[in-house]
Parts: C-alpha cells; structure tokens; sequence
C-alpha cells in the first residue's frame, strides 16, 4: 500500500530566514537541508495492519530504484545529494546487477519470519537414536554446517561493491547471510546435541564451494549460488522430513527449508530480471553453470554425504542396498529435475546444454518442463 | 473416532481457519504469511472440490470453495485425487499432525504424476510461496486434527 496522506498545515508556511549564518565554533551553516531541499517532501505512507512495511515507504520518488544510479557513494537514495559525495568504488552500478523484482517483499519476509535454533527447536526431545543412524545424521550436519556459510561468506564479498541505490538488495543479503548464520548454527547443534559430533570433511565440498566463491561476475556468483546450489540444498531441505529420524530434526529441516526456499526465489528473479533486461547475460550465466554443473554432481556424489543420506532414508545401514540407495537415487533425480525447472523460471534453460549426466540420472526434459 | 472427517465440507476448511486464528502462539513464530492456495481435491467421476484459502499476515483470512478450473488463479494449487488427501487427512487426525510422509511438503515432493498430490502454479514467484511458507500452511492443515467436523 503506498497511499499518501495530506501533510497537516501547521507544517506550512514557516519561514527561516533569520537563521544564522554560522555555528558556535564558526563553521558555515547554509540550512539546506532545512530551507533547500529538493528531495520529494511531504511524503506520508500509510501505515498498514502489520506496521510500516519498505513497500509501503517505496512511495513516490523514494520507491523509484534507477537503472543506472548517477552516484556512486552512501548517500540515501532519495536524498539531496552533494555533488562532491566520494565514490565508494561500487562496480555493481546497474539495475540488473543485483535486483530482483521480488527483493523487497522477499526482505519484509525474512525479517518477519526470523527464528532461533537455540529457543525454536526443542532440542531438550531429542530421542536416544541407534549409533547408525545417529552417525549418519551426524554426518549430514557436518556436511551441510560446512557448505551453509558460503550463502554468507559470498553475499559479504559482493554487497559492498553494489551501489547503494539498490539498497533493498543488499538489506535483503543481509537477512541472507543471518539466515545462513542460523543454519551453520543449528546443524552445529545437531552434530553435537545427541551425544555424536562432527564427522569427515573431504574435498569433494570444497570444490564446490571454491567454484562459487572465485566467480568472476555477481551474475555467475548468483547462478552458482542460489540457482544450483542453494537450489541443491533446498531440495535437501525438503527432504529433510523424509530423512529425519524424529521430530527435532523434522523442525530443524523445515525452518531451514523456509529460509533457503527465499534466497532461492531471490536468486531465481534476480537472474530472470537481468536476462530480461539483457540478453547478453545469458552467455556469462550458462558458462558458469556448465562448470557449476559439473562440480555440483562431484559434490552431489560425495561418498560422506552421500552414503549418510542414504542410511537415513533407508532407515539405517541394513537398509541401504534394498531401500537407501534407491530411495536417494529417485531423490537426486527429483533434486536435479527441480533445478533445471528452476533454471526455466529463470529464463537461463538448460535443457539442451547441461552439463548433468541426465541419462544416468534417469531425467527426461519433458518431466523437467513440467514441473 | 469412527467415521472419516468429510473433507469435501468447506466448513471444515472454515473451522481450521478459526481454530488457528484463535491459537497465534502455535504458529506465530513462523511469522507472517501472505499467500493464496488452493487445494484441489479430484474425484473419478468428475465434480472435483477445490477450496482456495488466503494467508494473510498472522492470520488465515478468507476460505471459499471454488471451481476446480480457477485454481491456477492462486499463487499455487495442491492438485490430487480425493483418496491421496483423504489418507493425508486421517493421518493429521490420527497423529494429531501429519507424520511419515504424509506431510504436505512430502507429499508434494514425493508426487510423480496425476496420481499424486502435485504442486502446481503458473507464476514462479507463486509457486516459490509454498517452501517459503511450508508450516505455515502445514500448522493450518495439522489444524484438522483440533476441530470436531466429522461426516
């Protein structure tokens, strides 16, 4: 809602021409921002039944995001800017850089469904679980506690770079790399709440995490990141009910799920917007997702992770030929369906380019573009 | 209880409505909500029911029966055959909240075609609201174990 109201007339007509010309220790004060000011004012968003939300301030000039912002420094977007402002060095100085048409309803979403994994996850019901599958989910917390913080650690590498014109973006990475911060924590906890501990690390993550790191643009970044990745572990995520072996770490997976369900929509508007508004994007996208694709099925085979899962949805190791490894076979061909459904949404297909081993997988494009 | 709950009642889905109204500390944790869904419930011999349900803040505003064909008006639509959500809701009655894989996350994750409970939309930020705001929704349908509509 960006309905505004009336400024009331006691505001009007005040005069302030015999203010003075300097301050106590002598400095000029010109009283611009009093008497001068160009900026819209008289600005009044209405105040809607949850509180004062950004889309309801996105009123007026104050909801125009520019394509090209003409500054390049801290300064407010919707302030009187002083031409002599510094330039922060912000190379992400394009609308298609960084939005996505949904950030701000995406921010306004983060922050009201924020959670903690110390008060929100009833750690205290954690049931005495046999040693097999205690381990295995042991094994998944310490796999998925190491790769968690890359959706922080890139965001924190690219945000301030970005002009501050776009600043609903870059609030909404913030709540990003809390939300990653969150689940670090909570499968932390899990690891080490049941009488377990953090299992084998192995490189077959890092490669993975390294690829999305070193991107060379925002635009690979985010495709690496939040398309294929997060993508990824979403699809873990909602998993989670089927892999988890008691209540605990059902709410444990489905919290996360929400959250990483936001970054995955971010990333996906933030790529369709860019295509949208420059084809050429596209190329630059598919070349980081053709090496993306390839070290995401190294990570997605990895014998940790992987066999881990596997016993869980088995229902233990006794389980795992019969049950884990089918199971988690119809699980990674749903995994990699939904992320070439995903890269459709996001106007980057993939269907005839992938890198993915789709015959191995069992995945047909037609199920793809159905989903 | 002896007798299945009729899900194809919208009075049911009106009594889940209040039931988590009337209970915000249940589910107000998982925070605000704004999405419109619609869960479509098919019959072999045609007459399918469909209700569409508006989230709305911390509180589930609207519930009405629909026709089957404006389902896709919805951000999303939960499409499947009467017996796979007859089975999801007398689980939530007998568990006193969905349990295994009857879950509607599971459901619709596990669904492979028309036999299943499909998730289903034309707009991807529609259709991204459904992990964004999964217990939501779950609290809402877990709700039918709380209120007393049974055919």
């Amino acid at each position: 809602m960006t309905v505004t109201e009336p400024v009331p007339t006691s505001r009007e007509h005040r005069s302030y021409d015999s203010l003075p010309s300097a301050s106590p220790l002598g400095a000029p004060l010109d009283w611009k921002w009093l008497k001068g000011a160009k900026s819209e004012w008289g600005v009044r968003p209405k105040i809607g039944p949850r509180g004062l939300t950004m889309l309801d301030i996105a009123t007026g000039s104050y909801g125009e995001v520019p394509e090209h912002p003409p500054h390049r420094s801290m300064a407010p977007r919707g302030a009187d800017v002083d031409p002599d402002t510094p330039d922060m060095g912000y190379i992400l100085n394009n609308k298609t850089d960084v939005w996505a048409e949904n950030v701000t309803e995406l921010y306004e979403e983060a922050v009201a469904r924020q959670w903690s994994a110390t008060r929100d996850i009833p750690w205290a019901e954690l049931p005495e679980l046999p040693d097999d599958i205690e381990h295995a989910m042991c094994q998944v917390c310490t796999t998925l506690t190491e790769v968690e913080m890359i959706a922080a650690d890139l965001p924190a590498k690219w945000m301030w770079r970005m002009n501050h014109d776009f600043l609903e973006a870059k609030m909404f990475l913030c709540t990003q790399i809390m939300d990653e911060a969150r689940h670090a924590e909570v499968f932390r906890k899990r690891a080490l709440a049941n009488g377990g501990g953090l299992l084998m690390s192995r490189g077959s993550s890092e490669g993975l995490l390294r690829t999305i790191l070193e991107a060379k643009t925002y635009h690979q970044a985010t495709a690496l990141m939040h398309l294929l990745g997060e993508g990824f572990i979403l699809d873990i995520f909602r998993m989670g009910e089927l892999i988890a072996p008691s209540p605990v770490e059902k709410r444990m997976f489905r919290m996360a799920m929400q959250d990483e369900a936001r970054h995955v929509a971010y990333g996906t508007m933030h790529i369709r917007y860019a295509i949208e508004h420059d084809p050429d994007i596209a190329e630059e996208i598919h070349e980081a997702l053709d090496h993306g694709e390839v070290v995401l099925t190294q990570f997605g085979t990895n014998q940790d992770f992987g066999s881990a899962l596997a016993v869980l949805l088995g229902g233990g190791v006794d389980f795992i030929e019969d049950r884990g490894f089918p199971l988690q076979a119809e699980m990674q061909r749903k995994q990699f369906t939904s992320y070439l459904a995903r890269c459709e949404r996001a106007g980057i297909s993939r269907l005839h380019r992938t890198k993915l081993p789709l015959d191995v997988l069992g995945i047909d494009p037609a199920t793809v573009l159905a989903n | 209880m002896t007798s299945k709950i009729d899900i194809t009642d919208l009075s049911l889905y009106r009594a889940m409505a209040e039931e988590l109204n009337a209970h915000p500390e249940t589910f107000t944790v998982l925070g605000e909500a704004d999405m419109v869904l619609a869960l479509v419930m098919r019959r072999d011999e045609g007459s399918d029911f469909a209700v569409r349900i508006r989230f709305e803040g911390l509180r589930c505003e609207a519930v009405d029966e629909v026709d089957a064909s404006e389902a896709p008006l919805a951000d999303y639509f939960l499409d499947g055959p009467l017996a796979k959500w007859q089975a999801m809701f007398d689980d939530i009655v007998a568990n006193g909240a969905a349990s295994g894989r009857q879950t509607i996350n599971s459901l619709a994750l596990l669904a492979t075609n028309a036999g299943d409970v499909r998730l289903r939309g034309d707009d991807p930020m529609g259709v991204d609201k459904f992990s964004r705001f999964n217990q939501t929704l779950q609290e809402y349908l877990d709700g039918a174990a709380r209120v007393a509509v049974t055919a």
